[in-house]
């Protein structure tokens, strides 16, 4: 059986991790950083199963890769609730205006 | 099925069980939310019953430290995951005790203020099962889940004042942070499970000292370095600290009093662990080749920024979480020594941990206490001419600030020293100096709240907090300042059982 090399799940994983902490660091968009959040912990998920293949003597990886997937849905959850919030109060969803709060 | 066991985990059980029980009364509790007579809403039997699972919690700590966990047969049976020893039991004491007070000051301050949904004590002890979680996980499986649903609670307290535009921003600023900061710090797992092949502590450790198939070092390194920023980021060391006082600044009080005791000090638990389990490995653990360097120069750093930022603020619930930046870097003092002091070092972080809770639990109630609807407490002008007017109040709130200043004979004063013995022992004399330095420093904005309440009289004209009344308040100011000045007269005794707390040296 031939298959595709771990390295090439682990470069894409690095990349889409990059692609969201930039992301994260860059945007103004709330909406848009949780995404970038997401694709930060999805890219984890690549990254730990990929790895499992090399590990093949135990599914710690897949396992933890379960629970991330769980965790995060419940953050997206609470995560989104707040930026709700955020926008009924001040009808905006741009981070540069949550500038309330300064020293 | 052996229920012995049980016995172990009983805190956490009970906790958890606690907050399902609180999760149902509160869907059955009748909703009051614009009634104008004061304190007559669902929270403050939900309060009282959130106090009470959470000291119960506490005593069932106290329970299995006496029983010894290590007598407890099949106490283990799920470590990695969760590891029941004397450290674990140490820190859920810790955990149980800051929660239930935080759960008083709850009590009295959301009816005030009008903030009166119930919601708030289910949040507050699911987000204490987290904490106990991360506190007793050996295990990056668990160390993420104790994480999250420590983490999660803790975001919806903050924003729990959803019409308030600051409590809000607070809520999506300190969300998307802490995300962030767990999306870090779960790659850094995910690429030490790729170096080494193992998620839970001792796994990792040992695939590190094994010269077979040496785990590639650069990997290696880059993947703790991911863990502890994540993790700097949870203990809010500077530069990973910008969340934080926004955090505590706009949210409810009782909720910024929880953040700061609590979800600290499963953090710096957690960091204990990962850093002795995970990263013990001696060439890790060295001053030349691993993490105690990095550590020291962020110590410096949050000691050192934090308290000089603290002094400039002019609100005082703004200086408190700065006060608690700071106090993470000393307890970083005493984490950087553990390589080298051992248990001694980690018996000082435990007691640490322990009278900054009280002490930060009694400053925040102490500032719920000040004020009443409409007329919070805020700025160091608001608490002018205090001692003349309510001084029961200002005396409560003195007291902890001086615990926090570490004057003695309060808890903070042997906090501090035991740290310091700590770092003397581990011939960090530059670290000490820098953090004797910057206790003088926070001296400074410590009494400067003094000089307010005592000395100054209030301009004519400006707004005046005045006091309001609670039970619950009161309450959990006399607790923790029984604790406070308990701690400081008979420090022998905890000191001894924060030494005995100390995780084994592998």
């Amino acid at each position: 059986m031939s298959t595709v090399p771990v390295e090439y799940f682990l470069i894409v994983a690095a990349v889409l991790f990059v692609v969201g902490a930039v992301g994260f660091l860059l945007r103004r968009n709330l909406l848009v950083l949780l995404m970038s959040i997401e694709l930060m912990l999805n890219s984890v998920n690549l990254t730990l199963v990929a790895y499992n293949r090399l590990h093949a003597a135990n599914h710690a990886g897949q396992n933890l890769a379960f629970f991330v997937i769980a965790v995060a849905a419940a953050e997206a959850a609470v995560g989104l609730a707040i930026v709700l919030a955020f926008f009924r109060v001040r009808k905006t969803i741009h981070s540069d205006e949550a500038n309330l709060l300064k020293n | 099925m052996n229920f012995r066991a049980l016995l172990g985990v009983a805190p956490l059980l009970v906790v958890a069980l606690g907050g399902a029980l609180l999760m149902v009364a509160e869907a059955f509790s009748r909703r009051r939310d614009d009634d104008e007579h004061g304190p007559t809403g669902p929270s403050s039997e939900l309060a009282l019953a959130t106090a009470v699972t959470l000291f119960v919690g506490a005593i069932f700590s106290a329970a299995v430290w006496f029983v010894g966990p290590e007598k407890i047969e099949g106490a283990n049976a799920v470590a990695p995951y969760i590891v029941v020893d004397r450290f674990t039991t140490f820190v859920s004491f810790i955990l149980c005790l800051g929660a239930g007070l935080s759960a008083l000051l709850a009590g009295g301050y959301l009816p005030e203020h009008k903030l009166d949904r119930g919601e708030f004590y289910p949040l507050l002890t699911f987000s204490t099962v987290g904490a106990m979680i991360l506190a007793s996980a050996g295990d990056v499986l668990s160390l993420f889940i104790g994480l999250e649903t420590m983490s999660l609670g803790v975001y919806a307290m903050t924003g729990f004042r959803r019409t308030s535009p600051r409590s809000t921003e607070a809520a999506v600023k300190y969300f998307l942070l802490g995300s962030f900061a767990a999306a870090l710090l779960l790659y850094g797992a995910a690429l030490l499970y790729g170096a080494t092949g193992h998620t839970d502590f001792d796994g990792i450790r040992q695939a590190l000292i094994t010269p077979v198939g040496k785990p590639n070092r650069g990997l290696t390194l880059i993947a703790a370095t991911l863990v502890l920023v994540g993790m700097a980021f949870k203990v809010s060391a500077v530069p990973f600290h910008m969340w934080t006082p926004d955090a505590y600044e706009g949210a409810p009080t009782p909720a910024t009093g929880y953040m700061a005791v609590a979800v600290k000090t499963a953090a710096f638990a957690s960091l204990l662990r990962v850093l002795l389990g995970a990263l013990g490995h001696p060439d890790l653990a060295s001053w030349g080749s691993g993490w105690p360097p990095v550590l020291a120069f962020l110590a410096v750093l949050t000691m050192t920024v934090a308290n000089l930022t603290a002094g400039r603020q002019e609100s005082v619930k703004r200086m408190l979480a700065y006060s608690s930046i700071a106090h993470a870097g000393y307890v970083l003092v005493a984490v950087v020594a553990m390589p080298k002091a051992g248990a001694e070092s980690q018996g000082a972080v435990l007691f640490y941990l322990l009278a900054y809770t009280v002490s930060t639990v009694g400053a925040f109630g102490a500032l719920i206490l000040c004020g009443s609807r409409g007329a919070e407490a805020v700025s160091y002008e608001d608490l002018a001419g205090l001692g003349k007017r309510h001084p029961a109040a200002a005396a409560a709130f003195s007291l902890f600030l001086l615990s926090l200043a570490g004057v003695p004979p309060t808890a903070g004063f042997f906090g501090k020293l035991n740290v310091v013995k700590a770092a003397i022992g581990a011939g960090h004399i530059a670290l000490t100096v820098v953090l004797l330095i910057n206790s003088v420093l926070a001296a400074y904005y410590y009494l400067r709240v003094l000089v307010y309440m005592y000395m100054r009289d209030p301009a004519p004209g400006a707004p005046i907090a005045k006091p309001m009344r609670s039970g619950y308040v009161a309450g959990a100011l006399v607790l923790a300042a029984i604790a406070v000045i308990g701690l400081g007269l008979w420090p022998v005794l905890p000191l001894r059982v924060a030494l005995a707390a100390a995780l084994a040296a592998k």
